[in-house]
């Protein structure tokens, strides 16, 4: 689906279903995310797939049917294909290269078959401060040909307190553009700006903000950003990240993917509060992008 | 629709085979966001008015099929979806008596993305509810 936000070459909105973790099953449903989507105009989406597709990894014909019937009911296109390597699946081993491959081949191919472009790749990590597991390289560079049969980028998650310039992330662009692949790229979470009051705090780890200008020299690898957000005041501010200078900066670089917004405050149980917090931070992000 | 508490009231009764009560089942959700292959799971203690079942006391059933404790850790090729409610079922003749029972129920389960510290106890934790056995 191409909207205008895309022959633009500007950043464009979407909702990752993270956001309604503790309301989708409980309060509502699929369709009802979708319907809250199409009010904010959020047109692209992330699931997590082993979480939002029923009977994961083999949906069945009738669910596939629903879901191409959903998306095109709503207007919505499915960006992001959240999904792990879960390296230690096995109690008190890591996984091998093969198996880790394995899963994500099958991950792959239904990302495909969903419509989905970018894969969030979460890889199993090591210690404190998120290293990732040491053959990582390996299995992601065996698979990057079935990435490119399938035409889906997969992309780790550059999440606090890992900084932007830090050497786990040269490490991925290294590998980038070591092998010169278009099928492995980055997200960057905004949460990596926050302000120093609302970090996670990690005993013994420093877990300062990156600054906003760090993005811009990833950014040629990045497919897809997490809008993260905890909370937005009455007047649509989001008084903890600085999204003035992150967009401010996305467009300036003619970013175009998609800001998939993950609220990750309080009240998350409470019936609408989620859906209330979704639309004020879109009014934002509609303003910074110029749409209104 | 899942309720918010772990564990969930729909489903819970003793066990009926023929003329006999077997055992007694728990219905619990997944306090996760995403689904978990088993091998992830950690095998789970149940407390009811004081008394604790654990290993071969309680089985899973998960998405029809029936697994033992012992048997997780090996089923990495099987996954439970965390929207999908899982059943616990207690071996215990006779069942519980009708009437109202103070349940506790506790598993954990790993998350490889998470620091190898926090890797089983992050999301994970015990859940307790007063829960009306009719039958």
């Amino acid at each position: 689906m191409t909207t205008k936000t895309h022959q633009e070459k500007k950043p464009y909105r979407g909702v990752s279903l993270y956001c309604y973790a503790e309301e989708l099953g409980f309060t509502m449903t699929m369709e009802d995310c979708f319907a809250d989507m199409y009010d904010m105009g959020a047109t692209g989406l992330e699931i997590l797939a082993n979480g939002h597709i029923e009977n994961y990894p083999n949906p069945t014909d009738e669910w596939l049917e629903n879901w191409f019937s959903l998306l095109k009911k709503y207007e919505i296109e499915p960006v992001e294909y959240g999904h792990w390597v879960d390296s230690r699946l096995v109690p008190g081993q890591q996984l091998s290269t093969k198996d880790s491959y394995d899963m994500l081949v099958k991950d792959i191919k239904l990302a495909s078959k969903l419509g989905f472009s970018v894969m969030r790749t979460k890889l199993g990590v090591v210690d404190e401060i998120l290293t990732p597991v040491p053959n990582w390289q390996e299995f992601i560079e065996m698979a990057l040909p079935v990435a490119e049969e399938y035409n889906v980028k997969m992309c780790p998650e550059l999440h606090q307190p890992t900084p932007l310039k830090s050497a786990m992330v040269d490490e991925y662009v290294e590998f980038i553009e070591r092998t010169g692949t278009k099928h492995f790229g980055l997200n960057i979470d905004f949460g990596v700006f926050q302000s120093p009051e609302g970090r996670l705090q990690i005993p013994g780890v420093d877990n300062p903000p990156s600054a906003p200008e760090d993005m811009i020299a990833l950014l040629p690898y990045t497919y897809a950003c997490h809008a993260k957000f905890t909370h937005m005041t009455e007047d649509f501010i989001d008084p903890t990240h600085p999204y003035d200078e992150i967009i401010k900066i996305l467009i300036q670089e003619k970013w175009d993917g998609c800001l998939l917004s993950e609220y990750e405050g309080g009240n998350r149980s409470v019936p609408g509060y989620t859906s209330d917090q979704l639309r004020k931070q879109h009014v934002m992000m509609r303003r910074l992008l110029g749409e209104i | 629709m899942l309720e918010q508490s772990i564990i969930q009231l729909r489903g819970f009764r003793n066990i009926h085979d023929g003329g006999k009560i077997t055992g007694f089942q728990i219905p619990v959700r997944l306090n996760y966001y995403r689904g978990i292959w088993l091998s992830q799971l950690r095998p789970a203690q149940v407390t009811v008015d004081g008394h604790t079942y654990t290993e071969n006391e309680i089985c899973w059933n998960i998405g029809g099929n029936i697994y033992t404790q012992q048997e997780l850790c090996h089923r990495s090729d099987v996954h439970w979806n965390n929207l999908d409610v899982a059943t616990l079922i207690i071996n215990k003749d006779g069942g519980l008596i009708p009437g109202l029972h103070e349940v506790e129920v506790y598993y954990q389960f790993s998350a490889s993305y998470l620091p190898p510290r926090i890797d089983l106890n992050f999301f994970s934790r015990p859940d307790s509810r007063k829960m009306v056995l009719v039958r």
